[in-house]
């Protein structure tokens, strides 16, 4: 999926993740990493991270995290929302669940 | 956390006079000032009572509060995740805070990293090398020459005195970098401002042009609403902008020397000025400071070519200005009088 302009999806509350992501010049994909508990779980955020951006084929981008303690489900979610806002795409395949 | 006993409204400010008021007088008790500028602003209420406030100004979060009784329930989440998410509608991904040193940890911890620390101020954005890649990028404009010298003006409109300084910089170096500010609340525009430098210095080669980006600070947009004194916040400014432009920006173009003109009008810039020759030199910079080009004994300043403007005086500006923005503040008069 090609990334056309910024976009943002989540929240800084508790639980919850606040993902922004920007089109990016190479086609590289860069992930910043801000997580309280990214001593314990920072490889497992960021794994999570890229196989969802993998999966969805996006190949030119730079990401903020914000982690305020998501789980894996949640930071999937936010990174697909994301993605789709930033792609401008409006129509989710609901098909591929 | 927000939960049903939380009321969170967005408004503008410019219109919701009476919304507006409230957010006054909340943040007078916390000893906060209300800023201009900003055009949307996020309110949380329990029962009726305000307990927490923020607000935007383009890609700038200000005017943030929360009551005492309210604080550590992750109000300041909410309202960063409010401001962001509204930002994000206007294509602002990239925000600024400017608060208060102690107040470091709390945006830190909200994904905000510093861009620089003075006595009273601290910058911080939300991308985690911001700064790192700005510098990166202005440093592929590097040229190489002996004296490499830096400059940074609103021109507000382009006057003599400004070509003046330029000229001057520019026979005295191999290279002049000249950063514009980049600010859209003076009369000008910048890409205007830019326009009318560019006509104006177009025969000096070694004299390149930039604006200045997010990262040189503009009188206009540095917040001073939780700073009292008057002097404390041109100090705050002064010591911010010239450590980002003495640490990144100068560095990235190996400037060693910067040029300013003389104040003898603003007190401000005064004051500034002074605070170049304190702590530039301490990063190894030197500081010219150029007595200002004078013309029927008077030191040309924008702020007067701008107020004879306003009263119709062209050939009082004509004799303060290049021709070359002459040409073009006739035409945008004219402009101006079709809209």
């Amino acid at each position: 999926m090609n990334i056309v302009h910024s976009a943002v999806a989540g929240s800084l509350e508790s639980s919850d993740v606040m993902i922004s992501i920007e089109p990016a010049v190479q086609k590289t994909v860069s992930i910043n990493l801000n997580s309280s508990v990214k001593k314990q779980f920072g490889d497992q955020i960021m794994k999570v991270i890229k196989n969802t951006l993998d999966r969805l084929g996006v190949n030119g981008a730079s990401l903020e995290v914000t982690d305020k303690g998501a789980l894996d489900c949640v930071i999937e979610a936010r990174v697909e929302t994301v993605v789709y806002r930033a792609a401008d795409k409006k129509n989710f395949d609901w098909g591929e669940y | 956390m927000i939960t049903a006993h939380y009321f969170v409204q967005t408004f503008d400010p410019t219109e919701n006079t009476l919304r507006k008021h409230e957010v006054i007088d909340f943040l007078k008790q916390q000893n906060l000032d209300f800023a201009s500028g900003m055009h949307f602003t996020v309110a949380i209420y329990r029962e009726e009572e305000l307990i927490a406030t923020g607000s935007l100004d383009r890609n700038v979060l200000k005017c943030f509060a929360v009551s005492p009784k309210y604080r550590h329930r992750g109000l300041t989440n909410e309202l960063v995740t409010i401001l962001t998410k509204e930002a994000a509608q206007t294509n602002q991904s990239h925000l600024f805070i400017y608060t208060k040193p102690k107040n470091r940890h709390l945006f830190e911890s909200l994904g905000y990293h510093a861009v620089e620390e003075a006595d009273d101020v601290i910058l911080l954005e939300n991308k985690t090398n911001g700064i790192a890649n700005f510098a990166n990028q202005l440093s592929r404009n590097y040229i190489s020459g002996k004296s490499i010298a830096g400059m940074v003006m609103n021109c507000n409109p382009f006057t003599k005195g400004h070509q003046y300084l330029i000229q001057k910089a520019a026979s005295e170096n191999d290279v002049v970098h000249l950063f514009i500010v980049q600010e859209n609340r003076s009369l000008f525009q910048t890409e205007e401002r830019i326009e009318m430098v560019r006509r104006g210095i177009a025969s000096l080669d070694n004299v390149h042009l930039h604006c200045s980006g997010d990262y040189i600070i503009s009188n206009a947009t540095f917040p001073s609403y939780f700073i009292k004194d008057k002097e404390t916040v041109i100090k705050a400014h002064a010591q911010l902008d010239l450590k980002i432009f003495a640490k990144q920006i100068a560095p990235a173009l190996k400037i060693t020397k910067r040029y300013v003109g003389e104040e003898p009008f603003s007190r401000k810039t005064a004051i500034y000025n002074q605070f170049m020759h304190q702590i530039l030199p301490g990063f190894g910079m030197e500081v010219k400071e150029i007595p200002r080009k004078a013309e029927n004994g008077t030191a040309i300043s924008a702020s007067h070519v701008r107020e004879l403007l306003m009263n119709n005086e062209m050939e009082a500006v004509r004799s303060l200005v290049p021709t070359t923005t002459f040409d073009y503040l006739c035409q945008w008069k004219k402009n101006r009088r079709e809209r």
